[in-house]
């Protein structure tokens, strides 16, 4: 557990199944599932950060390994796909907060990772020192703005 | 602190003050400029990490309410639907600004007798123009001669690249017959007085990592203070003093400890922008003014004009390349600029394109508006959405309306107990007709150019970022705050140089107005110094 680690174990694993149901790895296995990725850890500074996230993602994690429990035995990701959804949509009538707050993060933080990126076709890099190519493009496209007679009143 | 008495005193390190400071350093005189916030260091700006679209709602937010940096101050905007956005630092808001820098149109400034409504101002743009022709020059603008739009003009570096997006969206107007051009952005398109070139990074409104955006932190201030300025940061003034003559001494402010200092100065001149201005006069109570400091017209606050925006985005089928290239600079279309009343509104507007949406902007986007589920689906609806959006501001001209105004907030402070500025504002009938036209006819051009959907906001809640008219200028001391060169009527020795004086808004942005004026209220300065005082 990191120092910013505000999560058992048990709740780090539940999250990382949520989060592989809010971006699951893609059919093709081109990208990754959000879990899988490892975004827990970011989950969990943006919790220490936000002070909104953390009570919504504590409550909502709580919730959800009560709706596990009262399934039978086992965890979240055990839970067939179908399962996993109802909880989900179960969840989000118990504690509106959690999902919500959660998947702006999870988004923010998803597609802020160099490997998404670079699976994306982007180069996994910030813009700056490299910058981008741009052309300067073809500016003939002005020749009939260019030929009208003056907009401005005097 | 020293006793020492400065001759020239300036209060804000922002666009216009550093104009300003720096036309003034060529005089011997002795000029000192108080700056809230701190030099930026760009190797810390969000382009260059990861989580550089994350910053945006961080330390680099556009509203000081969120962002919360120590040399913010609180802006009370719960009575407006649109919020202020700016930045306290050595260079002000250009740190955060677009950098699109247009010049007004001649007839900008005659409004009332073009049109019939609001004012004149009491310069022309005839008077203006060698001032927008050093500033341009100062900024290093970027841009293309031959704009029918415009009279003839100085552009002295080549325009911004079109790109594919560009490109694109310009095949849109000439679908049309609309005009559209080269965005005037003051980037440096080649390396340009030591700056580097653009490298098309894309986020510029959260500082330019590379120095080619002309915030004055890399223009104007390197070189006033070379040529002898004194810059000092982390000061923050609670108010302009005045003699028992009536004239401005000298003013209060906390230095970085928090501890209050006094300064004198023979002259004082405000560069504090369209709300931190009015605040500082208003914060300014005396005997002698006690509404205010050279408010006895009651019109410091008043007729606040922001610039009414509306933003239209389109989906486009094939990829953009919009990630890359100066964000805010593409081009612009002035076809609805000049009045024409069958479209049911006086005054127009301009359209300036934006570059395309980074990747997590397009999440939050998706998110935002349905487009791109959580869960199953969502890989197919991003990559539908990812590099395909292209959008434009629509820049709507406002009218000043005295009810529009900066007041001091009777609660809010800020971190050194000066009260906050407080806004009312609301939109007019004119103001609700021109967005939308704009929407509509944003629409039709985005799917001229091959957009298969369109969507839009208007009026934009966080576009609060030019701040102009709370302290207009006009030669009535009844109907005026400054005279025609920027002097207080009640207050001979104390100047406002920022987009308070404004008299109208025009329907561009106003930066290279605000410099191009405060580069001329520096020559009268120096041309009137002989009687100023009499
Ligand atoms: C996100 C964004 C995008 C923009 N895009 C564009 C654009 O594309 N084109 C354009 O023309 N304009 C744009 N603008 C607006 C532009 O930044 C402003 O018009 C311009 O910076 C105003 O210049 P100024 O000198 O009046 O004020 P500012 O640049 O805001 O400077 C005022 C300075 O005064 C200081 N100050 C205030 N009060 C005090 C005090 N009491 N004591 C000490 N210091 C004080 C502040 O800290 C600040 O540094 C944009 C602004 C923002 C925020």
């Amino acid at each position: 557990m990191s120092d910013d680690a505000l999560l058992s174990s048990d709740e780090e694993r539940d999250l990382a199944g949520v989060l592989d149901e809010i971006i699951p790895p893609s059919e093709d296995g081109r990208l990754p599932g959000a879990g899988e990725l490892g975004l827990t850890a970011a989950i969990e500074r943006a919790m220490n950060d936000t002070p909104d996230l953390r009570p919504a993602v504590a409550q909502g994690l709580a919730a959800l390994h009560e709706l596990v429990e009262s399934r039978g035995p086992g965890d979240f990701a055990s839970l067939s796909r179908e399962e996993r959804r109802g909880v989900l949509n179960e969840l989000a009538t118990l504690q509106p907060a959690f999902l919500p707050g959660l998947i702006f993060h999870v988004y923010a933080h998803y597609y802020q990772d160099g490997r998404v990126l670079e699976a994306l076709g982007l180069e996994p890099r910030p813009p700056h020192p490299l910058g981008y190519e741009l052309e300067t493009g073809d500016l003939s496209l002005l020749d009939p703005v260019r030929d009208r007679p003056k907009l401005y009143r005097r | 602190m020293s006793d020492e008495t400065v001759d020239v005193l300036i209060i804000g390190a922002g666009a216009a003050g550093a104009a300003l400071a720096w036309s003034l350093a060529e005089t011997r005189m002795n000029v000192l400029c108080l700056e809230q916030g701190d030099w930026m260091d760009p190797a810390q700006y969000p382009s260059t990490g990861m989580d550089w679209e994350m910053r945006q709602f961080g330390d680099f937010g556009l509203s000081p309410n969120s962002r919360g940096r120590p040399e913010d101050y609180p802006i009370n905007d719960s009575e407006s639907p649109i919020a202020v956005s700016n930045f306290n630092a050595v260079g002000g808001s250009t740190i955060l600004y677009a950098a699109h820098f247009p010049r007004f149109h001649p007839g900008d400034f005659q409004v009332k007798t073009l049109d019939g409504v609001a004012d004149d101002w009491p310069i022309d743009y005839a008077l203006l123009e060698p001032y927008y022709d050093l500033n341009a020059r100062m900024m290093g603008v970027a841009g293309l001669a031959g704009d029918p739009a415009y009279p003839d003009k100085e552009v002295p570096l080549p325009p911004v690249p079109l790109g594919v997006l560009g490109e694109t969206l310009g095949r849109g107007f000439n679908k049309l017959g609309w005009h559209w051009w080269p965005s005037d952005s003051a980037i440096a398109t080649e390396a340009y007085e030591g700056r580097a070139p653009c490298i098309n990074l894309g986020p510029c409104i959260t500082g330019c990592a590379q120095g080619a955006k002309a915030s004055t932190d890399v223009t104007y201030w390197p070189s006033a203070i070379r040529r002898g300025v004194t810059l000092r940061t982390r000061c923050r003034v609670r108010e302009i003093t005045v003699g028992a003559d009536g004239l401005a001494d000298g003013v209060l402010y906390y230095d970085e400890h928090g501890a209050e200092q006094r300064q004198r100065a023979e002259m004082v001149v405000v560069a504090c922008n369209g709300v931190g201005t009015p605040r500082l006069l208003l914060n300014s109570r005396s005997q002698l003014f006690p509404e205010g400091l050279a408010n006895r017209s009651g019109l410091v606050g008043r007729n606040l004009m922001f610039h009414p925006y509306a933003m239209v985005t389109g989906i486009f089928d094939g990829r953009l390349e919009g990630y890359k290239g100066p964000t805010g600079c593409c081009i612009m279309s002035q076809e609805f600029y000049e009045t024409d009343l069958s479209r049911g509104f006086v005054r127009g507007y301009t359209f300036e394109t934006l570059r395309g949406l980074g990747p997590v902007s397009t999440a939050l986007l998706g998110m935002s508006s349905g487009r791109v589920p959580w869960g199953a689906g969502h890989h197919e609806a991003y990559e539908a959405l990812f590099d395909r959006t292209a959008g434009m501001v629509v820049i709507c001209e406002d009218l000043p309306e005295p009810h529009n105004r900066v007041t001091l907030d009777p609660d809010l402070v800020d971190s050194n107990g000066i009260p906050a500025p407080k806004i009312h504002y609301r939109l007019s009938e004119n103001s609700h007709r021109m967005l939308e036209h704009c929407v509509a006819r944003g629409s039709e051009v985005l799917e001229a150019a091959g957009a298969v959907e369109t969507f839009a906001d208007a009026p934009l809640p966080p576009a609060g970022w030019h701040l102009m008219g709370t302290a207009r200028m006009g030669t009535d001391p009844d109907a005026s705050v400054v005279n025609e060169w920027g002097r207080c009527h009640d207050v001979r020795n104390l100047f406002i140089i920022d987009g308070s004086i404004f008299v109208t808004a025009a329907a561009v942005n106003p930066t290279n107005t605000i410099q191009a004026l405060a580069l001329y209220i520096a020559d009268q300065i120096v041309k009137n110094l002989a009687n100023l005082f009499e």
